[in-house]
């Protein structure tokens, strides 16, 4: 180990810090996603990484293909994600609502190799290139980050808010939560459970495809998997089904994938390729370590 | 379990009790095994015509099979999700191919230690069955990513992207040439032994209980089963059979590299093991079969049709969607598996379809 590698090390931490916050908030909006299925529903949905996959896929199409304006293309591309979602609860989620956990599993993960399919099929090159809202970089001391960020940041700050007051201060929001406290009790109490299922899988399509679209700078339909088991791993990080938890564990997971394989690559000359593997590691540790999450009170279902 | 209400009378054709006891099971082996061993005799003359190299694909039916009855007794029995087979497979191949080609194991031997090491690593990784569900699921997803990146990247051990070139073939002692035919047997005569055993472990008290811890853990464990040591050893034996059927695969292909182990191939075997139905040694069978058989015949319907349309040239589009349909259907109107569904519209003579869209009374 060499004192000047590590001093290149904290040199980089600038930058890496950035690159990780960019990727954390798009972490967090996955993570959100699957917490507000969970919560409503109960099951993890497998397919969430694929909604992202189509956000991106559809805003490029719309954007570049179609040649429409940004704004509009972006507006289309969250709708028809959206749309995706409603129909995937409406044909696959609702007949199974009396299933048991292992059918619902295999069934999401079912429709997760069925989308990817689908975007291979309809989008056949590797990657696509979604247009940057604003393009150019500027710099900060230490790291040069992409104006783009920006638009990350404020949009990821925005959903996180508008979902807090949606669950808090709404009243369907707030039926949506009596339906991860209790169905039966919220069914008795008049609520439409399986209305709110379905408001739940729009809501998650929504924020993946607003978070498959500024995963900037690419769209292909090989992401669902990978930015699905980061936002995973980011919700269990933080507490699955907490929406707070969400935004800590996407940020740990973020800064942690930046700071772990900088730190082996430039101090120990490792490989960046274990990079991959960093979300995967955390995940089974946390859930072995503390299935609650980090941020979380109640105890996960565990023996 | 053999579907809703099946305390019912049952209806239709019964069989005489002699049909119902041993003799069905031995008769059907007996069955079984004959037409495997009549099989490839056959299979190379249709292979021409038919534009599939059948005897080829039979020798993976036959590897996926061990794998898929491995995944079936932990997800179908022990009622167990996991979504990282793929990686005791690459472990299995791994293992048996490094040792035949930079220590020069015969291959029989490499075979027994990748069946050794990936139980090894199955016990190591166990404690994630601590957890149920969704988290099981995850958590054996984010373990095949592991052993997926540290593949690619320990490169000095596994040659990285590159992967293990010139395995040497499987070979029956005392058989000459290692011909295809051959190979065949090896494989198969594996995963006739593998099925029986298998066979007799579910209907054995350690099948029993595994099959109590599926339907309640605690009432399984009022019963003095000891949910997380059975737990355990199925998931081991799971692991096992994972690495014997990758061993035997890195053999056959003579070539592994870390993309034929992705997330891909942990998804196949659970189809394999969903749509041959879930608590059913045979229908892995039935399952390799058919999930191993249909891209070959997606590939090949151009070959027959001769003019083939534009849209079948990127077939291996289709095989993601087949599968992921075929997953969501079947959960949805036959959730234990085509197979069962099948075998109950046989015996009962009644439809084995659920109607998903039926409003229950009592939520």
């Amino acid at each position: 180990m060499h004192l000047g590698s590590i001093a290149d090390f904290f040199g980089n931490c600038p930058q890496y810090i950035a690159n990780g916050l960019a990727n954390g908030c798009i972490y967090i909006l996955v993570a959100m996603g699957f917490n507000i299925i969970f919560n409503s529903t109960g099951i993890i949905n497998f397919a969430q990484g694929e909604f992202c996959m189509f956000g991106g896929l559809f805003a490029f199409t719309f954007a570049v293909t179609l040649g429409l304006p940004l704004p509009l293309a972006i507006l289309l591309a969250i709708l028809a994600t959206a749309l995706i979602g409603g129909g995937m609860e409406r044909l696959l989620i609702y007949p199974l609502r009396h299933a048991s956990i292992i059918t619902a599993i295999i069934a999401t993960v079912g429709a997760s190799i069925f989308f990817k399919a689908l975007g291979r099929l309809f989008w056949p090159k590797e990657a696509y290139k979604v247009p940057e809202f604003t393009s150019g970089n500027f710099t900060v001391p230490g790291a040069t980050v992409s104006r783009q960020f920006l638009w990350v940041l404020g949009l990821t700050v925005i959903s996180v808010v508008l979902v807090y007051l949606f669950f808090n201060h709404t009243r369907a929001g707030k039926a949506m939560r009596a339906c991860s406290v209790n169905r039966q009790a919220a069914s008795l109490v008049g609520i439409n459970v399986s209305r709110m299922s379905l408001y739940s899988f729009l809501l998650a399509a929504t924020l993946g495809g607003i978070a498959g679209l500024i995963n900037a700078p690419y769209a292909s339909y090989g992401i669902g998997l990978f930015l699905g088991i980061k936002g995973f791993t980011a919700a269990v990080v933080g507490g699955l089904g907490n929406t707070f938890g969400a935004v800590t564990g996407g940020l740990v997971l973020g800064l942690l994938e930046e700071l772990i394989p900088g730190f082996l690559t430039v101090v120990l000359g490792v490989s960046t390729g274990y990079k991959d593997a960093v979300a995967a590691i955390l995940l089974v540790v946390v859930l072995l370590l503390r299935p609650q999450g980090l941020l979380g009170k109640g105890v996960a279902e565990k023996v | 379990m053999g579907g809703n209400g099946s305390e019912k009378k049952v209806s239709g054709w019964r069989s005489p009790a002699w049909w119902d006891g041993r003799a069905r099971g031995s008769i059907g082996i007996v069955f079984f095994v004959v037409f495997m061993a009549v099989l490839p005799l056959w299979a190379n003359y249709v292979s021409k015509p038919l534009g599939i190299d059948l005897v080829f694909v039979l020798r993976l039916v036959g590897v996926f099979t061990i794998a898929a009855v491995g995944l079936n007794l932990l997800l179908g029995y022990a009622g167990q999700v996991s979504l990282g087979q793929g990686a005791f497979f690459a472990i299995g191949a791994y293992t048996s191919s490094l040792l035949a080609v930079k220590v020069g194991f015969p291959v029989w031997l490499g075979i027994i230690a990748a069946v050794a090491i990936a139980a090894v690593f199955g016990l190591l990784v166990a404690p994630v069955l601590r957890l149920k569900g969704h988290y099981l699921a995850m958590a054996t997803l984010g373990l095949g990513i592991i052993v997926f990146v540290f593949l690619r990247e320990l490169t000095f051990l596994t040659g990285g992207n590159d992967g293990v070139r010139n395995i040497p073939g499987l070979a029956i002692p005392f058989v000459e040439a290692t011909t295809k035919i051959s190979e065949y047997y090896y494989v198969w005569v594996i995963a006739v032994i593998v099925l029986l055993l298998c066979g007799n472990l579910v209907r054995s008290r350690v099948g029993r209980a595994m099959q109590a811890l599926h339907q309640s853990e605690v009432a399984a464990e009022a019963m003095g089963v000891n949910v997380s040591g059975q737990k355990i050893r199925i998931f081991v034996l799971s692991a096992a059979l994972g690495g014997l059927a990758g061993g035997v695969y890195a053999h056959l292909q003579g070539y592994i590299d870390p993309n034929m182990f992705s997330i891909t191939l942990s998804i196949s075997l659970l189809t394999m093991v969903v749509v041959g139905g879930m608590e059913s040694i045979w229908g892995a069978v039935a399952g390799a079969a058919l999930i191993t058989f249909l891209p070959k015949v997606v590939e090949a319907i151009p070959k027959w049709v001769g003019d083939a349309p534009r849209w079948l040239e990127r077939y291996s589009n289709y095989e993601g969607i087949i599968f992921g349909l075929i997953l969501m259907l079947t959960m949805v109107f036959m959730p234990s598996g085509i197979s069962r569904g099948l075998t109950d519209l046989v015996r009962y003579r009644r439809s084995p379809f659920v109607n998903p869209f039926r409003k229950k009374v009592v939520e």
